[in-house]
């Protein structure tokens, strides 16, 4: 089955990324239902602003990085001749961040990429996956890499 | 001297019965009750308060007006500094000592004209001492004990 | 302003939802997860958790570019710590503390926060009025150590048909209004003659209240031999 029978109703999906290569695969696989759905999709890289700063400080490098992912984003949508919408949002934690995001837009979709997180030698979701998991009001894929050997 | 000590646990209890020996007058304050029967002895010929160590009205009890030190070392950083930050500013206790075990706010306080005693830092302190003097004189090994030493 | 509360209870949770509906950025930091987790729901992503009393929790919840700093959480000794943490190490200039004993004020005070709030001084404050022993109520603890008090003038007192300008006031205290005994207020002038069941609204130093008291209650001098 591919993606686009399993979820051919997503006529909006968004993808959170942060340059790993886990997000640019979650990025493709968007884009392929997308394209079959002839719907959209929005990519979101949100910079955690410490509260030792206000939520509008200028963060040039982080900006900057944010920019350089948001383009890597769009060289994958192109290489599938899809063109989706990117954004940088300021925000003092990912998780809330990506689920509001995802409200406000009515996204019926998110799509997270993930890498095999370890912590102590254990298997750990993460705190972003997990809240998304957790909050978001939409369906919610989850894409993990094999482990790294 | 008239001491009163808030908190008798160890180490409380400890400087209650050395200070009350030396023939010092000695209050010592807990909230709990239970703590001067598990702690203290038969002999000790000090005074006794059940009560908090931050009420005001407890520590006029214990003759905080009359005293001439205040030591604080209840399991509480906070209570600590504030029973002490009372006895020295409203009722003008010439010597307070506190403890306080967050090395961080022990040199807060310090900076801020408290006696302070942390623990933690001591403690460490006194370990690091240990292990240095374990490196440059080696203890000899006990039979069949410790490896600390290592015997060549 | 940039506002951050310690202690994230019923108080700190009300207080704070005020403070974001005023449009305040605003941080709770609290030690319970489930707390946090409560005020997140509501609030959204306000809350920290940790122990707000120590110096590097205070230090990544951003309270060196903070405007204020009010310690809420049920302790006394938390919130006065809380405060001194922000005050000597990060020079925040303004903390409230939330205070549960009221003999406590006095050492808030002399330890330099600026104001303390008192749910028992508040609640005796409403109550005060039907005790005839407590003829003078405080209102409100003010910055310098001022507070706003409330005298009653009682019957046999001293300056009951005296205007104003005939009482001796204890230093830096001044009289802003007078409630009459039928209710209505009156913002006073020197010319203004008292009243039996006159409710007086004085600014005065802490130090100063019983003088106060004592001037808009005293019974006349030939009584008093």
């Amino acid at each position: 089955m591919s993606p686009s029978e399993v979820a051919p109703h997503a006529r909006s999906i968004l993808v959170p990324v942060d340059g790993s290569h886990a997000s640019m695969q979650a990025v493709a696989l968007a884009c392929e239902i997308a394209r079959k759905s002839k719907g959209k999709v929005y990519v979101v890289h949100v910079i955690e602003v410490k509260r030792t700063l206000p939520l509008d400080a200028q963060l040039e490098s982080e900006e900057a990085a944010g920019d350089v992912v948001l383009s890597q984003a769009e060289r994958v949508a192109r290489e599938q001749h899809f063109k989706l919408e990117g954004e940088i949002l300021h925000a003092r934690e990912a998780g809330p961040a990506i689920v509001n995001e995802a409200i406000d837009r009515g996204v019926d979709l998110i799509v997270l990429g993930m890498s095999y997180p370890q912590r102590f030698g254990e298997f750990q979701l993460g705190r972003v996956v997990e809240y998304v998991l957790r909050s978001a009001p939409c369906e919610v894929w989850v894409c993990r890499h094999p482990p790294e050997e | 001297m008239k001491a009163i000590i808030m908190g008798c646990g160890r180490a409380g209890s400890q400087l209650a019965i050395t200070l009350d020996r030396d023939g010092h007058d000695v209050t010592i304050l807990d909230i709990n009750a239970y703590q001067f029967t598990r702690f203290l002895p038969e002999s000790f010929g000090g005074h006794t308060i059940t009560g908090n160590g931050i009420d005001q009205d407890v520590l006029r009890r214990a003759g905080i007006e009359e005293a001439d030190a205040f030591v604080a070392v209840t399991a509480g950083d906070n209570r600590n500094v504030m029973a002490a930050q009372i006895a020295r500013h409203i009722f003008g206790v010439e010597r307070v000592v506190c403890r306080i075990y967050d090395p961080i706010r022990e040199q807060m306080y310090h900076r801020l004209g408290l006696r302070t005693i942390s623990p933690t830092r001591e403690w460490a302190r006194l370990l690091k001492e240990a292990l240095e003097a374990e490196e440059t004189q080696p203890v000899a090994s006990h039979e069949g004990g410790g490896q600390m030493g290592a015997a060549p | 302003m940039y506002i951050v509360v310690v202690g994230g209870g019923k108080v700190g949770f009300y207080l704070a939802k005020e403070l974001v509906e005023a449009n305040h950025e605003v941080l709770v930091i609290e030690r319970d997860p489930a707390k946090c987790a409560e005020i997140a729901e509501v609030l959204g992503e306000i809350a920290m958790r940790g122990d707000g009393c120590e110096a590097a929790i205070q230090e990544r919840a951003g309270v060196g570019r903070a405007d204020l700093l009010l310690a809420v959480t049920g302790e006394d000794e938390d919130n006065l710590v809380a405060c001194q943490v922000a005050r000597h190490v990060f020079q925040l200039p303004r903390t409230v503390a939330r205070i549960n004993n009221p003999k406590n004020e006095l050492i808030f005070r002399k330890l330099g926060i600026d104001s303390t709030v008192s749910a028992t001084t508040a609640i005796m404050a409403h109550i005060e009025q039907e005790l005839p022993t407590h003829p003078l109520i405080s209102l409100l603890t003010l910055r310098h150590g001022f507070e706003i008090v409330e005298v009653k003038i009682p019957e046999d007192a001293a300056v009951v048909g005296r205007a104003l300008k005939d009482v001796v006031l204890p230093h830096q205290s001044l009289v802003w209004g007078i409630v009459d005994a039928e209710g209505n207020p009156k913002a006073p002038t020197a010319d203004t003659v008292l009243h039996a069941g006159d409710e007086v609204v004085a600014v005065t130093l802490q130090e100063s209240e019983e003088a106060l008291r004592a001037a808009f209650t005293g019974p006349p001098p030939e009584r008093s031999f």
